[in-house]
């Protein structure tokens, strides 16, 4: 029963009548796995998000949705709350109201099995976060093999696969602390790829590299972006909102401040605070 | 780094600055041994005339250091340029003349410190009651005791390795409970399941670091030999199984754990929390990332303290000899009780122990050395930073 459960969930979020007839989304066994999303419905969608780190309020009554093949980037100052946006995505941090509906599923609901849905979201970030006692290739076929989602032999030709795309062939068994910045970011991305997420978050994966670095590791995402992957980027890589993103987002003191094209936005912003943040950018 | 052999080598075979300064401490010490009693095997004894020889050419190197000394401290700016001990040639003579004097002193060393131990040796396996001489009376004290000081160093290192090992299994488990977190996701009874855990993990390491082990001894000991009786056993049966060595082992066994978990606990925690966020954002559950990607990291931060738990259990297994289980300082106590005598006795026992921990320690600097655990030394003194050894070609 649990399909139609989830079914009318779905249902529910698509501002439509259930109709097990029709049903919106497909819902395996588990609920999750095998959902697949319509494209005229987002693959993420949030809702009234709140959240606090004690009396500090980060985030006020954020509404987002990103549908499937859609790249939104989330720019803003440091402390607007984008990091913290982007970790409510996958519950990394719990937000304090709101909703969050990944495929039709409330992750915020407290029955949700968080880690079933994390599966299908895949994370990179900002200090690459290499499990540092395995090589490459482990690091790569950990998840899949743990979560018993692969054969070890599947998965490690799974991860091969994605190591090549991310031009890593070379490094399958090497140690991953003894690997550059950007080649440490783009076996985080293989790493992601590997469970085959529906939807990739991406928070500030080259901040912590220098511009020629970055460079790899953009053009991993951009190849990424133009295979139709789902994602969300928190960036201060201008270049790259600018020309990859469908959607720009610039946060504000833990609001969205403004959303729309990338192109308009990087030309007319509307709101006064924008129009600040991207001064330099606005005259090029 | 260098390895030990090359740069010994290095220090052999070139000239350096502190081969007078160096050489005089040996000769000073070859001629120490050359002004005491002769004992029994010296070879010496035969050959007065070649000591003697030894005897001036330790003294004469004491005497050309001297010098060289004073003129150092009269040309103490341009010494390097001026002083004849400075140039190449004379450099190199004093190299080869400091190789006789260590010979000197290593002939002396032998003849008087190895064959007098040797003596020693011979003179209390002969003799039938305590010599006089305090060497020999130590000697004589383990050759007579060595059955039972031999008893008393498997019993201790026993105590030691299966006390380390069972306490760093039982570490795991506790460090694993101790840190664990209530999720959302938890029902009420997860959740009270894990309070009375976290809570039993803090209780147990207050109350087992916070008390002597001699006392846990004593108490576990009675304590449960008290339990044992309760069956309606006899005291023979009960000796029977709560033996004093079993009792000991638990005791050791539950103290080292409270440590280890708090070790255990450190490396954990010292794991970065982003492996744990990694592991969590791919789909692994909490207890999976815990095991796949913090404990292993985690454990491995925490060897080098878990290596001293071995040697903090090879040398505090001592106090469980007041509960009776034959260790090596109840070894002890059993000989100096024979023949009156504590301080020999015990310093046999310290000579055993000072062997045993020497030997675990460099057993661990191996594993960890083998677990490709790396220490960052942090002790320089100045600005400059130490000396970085260049590889070797």
């Amino acid at each position: 029963m649990a399909n139609e459960k989830y079914a009318k969930i779905a249902a529910t979020v698509a501002g439509r009548e259930y109709d097990p007839a029709n049903p919106v989304t497909v819902g395996a066994a588990d609920g999750f796995s095998q959902i697949s999303t319509p494209a005229d419905e987002p693959v993420i969608r949030v809702e009234g998000l709140r959240k606090s780190f004690g009396s500090l309020e980060v985030l006020r009554d954020i509404d987002l949705s990103v549908m499937p093949g859609q790249v939104v980037t989330i720019i803003g100052a440091s402390g607007s709350g984008k990091s913290t946006l982007l970790r409510c995505l996958n519950l990394l941090e719990t937000p304090d109201a709101g909703h969050v509906w990944f495929h039709g599923s409330d992750l915020a609901a407290d029955h949700v099995d968080v880690n079933k849905l994390r599966e299908k979201i895949g994370m990179v970030f900002q200090g690459f976060n290499l499990f540092n006692n395995m090589n490459v290739l482990d690091n790569c076929t950990l998840a899949p093999v743990t979560l018993k989602k692969m054969t070890k032999a599947e998965a490690e030709e799974v991860a091969r696969k994605h190591l090549d795309e991310v031009g890593l062939s070379s490094f399958v068994t090497a140690d991953v602390r003894r690997l550059s910045g950007g080649q440490k970011q783009r076996v985080a991305i293989a790493r992601a790829l590997c469970m085959q997420p529906d939807l990739m978050l991406f928070d500030e994966p080259t901040s912590a590299l220098d511009p020629e670095i970055s460079g790899e590791v953009l053009n991993v995402m951009r190849d990424l972006a133009a295979e139709g992957m789902t994602m969300v980027v928190v960036t201060h890589e201008m270049a790259f909102a600018k020309s990859v993103s469908d959607e720009l987002v610039f946060m504000d003191k833990g609001v969205i401040a403004e959303k729309g094209d990338p192109q308009k936005m990087f030309t007319d912003p509307e709101h006064p605070r924008t129009r600040e943040f991207l001064s330099r950018y606005l005259e090029s | 780094m260098a390895s030990a052999p090359a740069r010994l080598a290095s220090f052999v075979k070139t000239n350096h600055r502190y081969v007078l300064l160096g050489t005089s401490v040996v000769a000073f010490i070859g001629m120490l041994f050359s002004s005491s009693a002769r004992p029994a095997m010296s070879f010496l004894a035969n050959a007065f005339a070649v000591e003697l020889v030894m005897y001036y050419l330790c003294a004469a190197w004491l005497v050309v250091s001297v010098v060289a000394l004073l003129f150092k401290l009269t040309h103490w700016k341009n010494y390097a340029e001026t002083a004849p001990f400075a140039k190449p040639a004379v450099a190199t003579g004093l190299r080869y003349a400091s190789y006789v004097v260590w010979l000197c002193a290593a002939v002396l060393f032998v003849d008087r410190a190895v064959m007098g131990f040797a003596s020693a040796w011979a003179v209390a396996a002969a003799a039938t009651s305590m010599p006089g001489d305090m060497l020999t009376q130590i000697l004589y004290m383990f050759q007579q005791g060595r059955q039972t000081y031999l008893t008393g160093a498997i019993t201790t290192i026993e105590l030691a390795v299966f006390g380390t090992i069972i306490a760093f299994f039982l570490a795991l488990l506790l460090a694993a409970v101790r840190i664990l977190e209530i999720d959302r996701s938890d029902n009420d009874f997860v959740r009270f399941l894990k309070k009375v855990g976290v809570g039993f993990a803090k209780v147990y390491s207050t109350v087992v670091r916070g008390t002597p082990m001699l006392v846990q001894g004593v108490i576990v000991y009675y304590l449960g030999f008290a339990i044992v009786s309760s069956t309606g056993m006899s005291i023979t049966e009960v000796n029977g199984i709560w033996t004093r060595f079993i009792a000991g082992l638990v005791v050791v066994s539950l103290n080292s754990t409270a440590y280890m978990m708090e070790v255990l606990r450190g490396g954990i925690e010292s794991v970065d929390k982003g492996q744990m966020e990694a592991a969590r954002s791919l789909g692994l559950s909490q207890w999976q990332a815990m095991l796949k990607v913090v404990f292993p990291q985690g454990i491995k931060y925490a060897i080098p303290g878990l290596s001293n738990e071995l040697v903090i259990n090879i040398k505090d297994s001592s106090v469980l000899s007041v509960i009776g289980v034959f260790d090596l300082a109840f070894a002890a106590s059993t000989v100096a009780g024979i023949y009156y005598k504590q301080l020999n006795a015990y310093l046999v026992i310290a000579v055993f122990y000072l062997i045993m921990t020497a030997f675990a320690s460099w057993l661990l600097g191996k594993l960890s050395g083998l677990l490709d655990v790396q220490s960052k030394p942090v002790g320089s003194t100045s600005d400059a930073g130490p000396i970085v050894e260049k590889a070797e070609a």
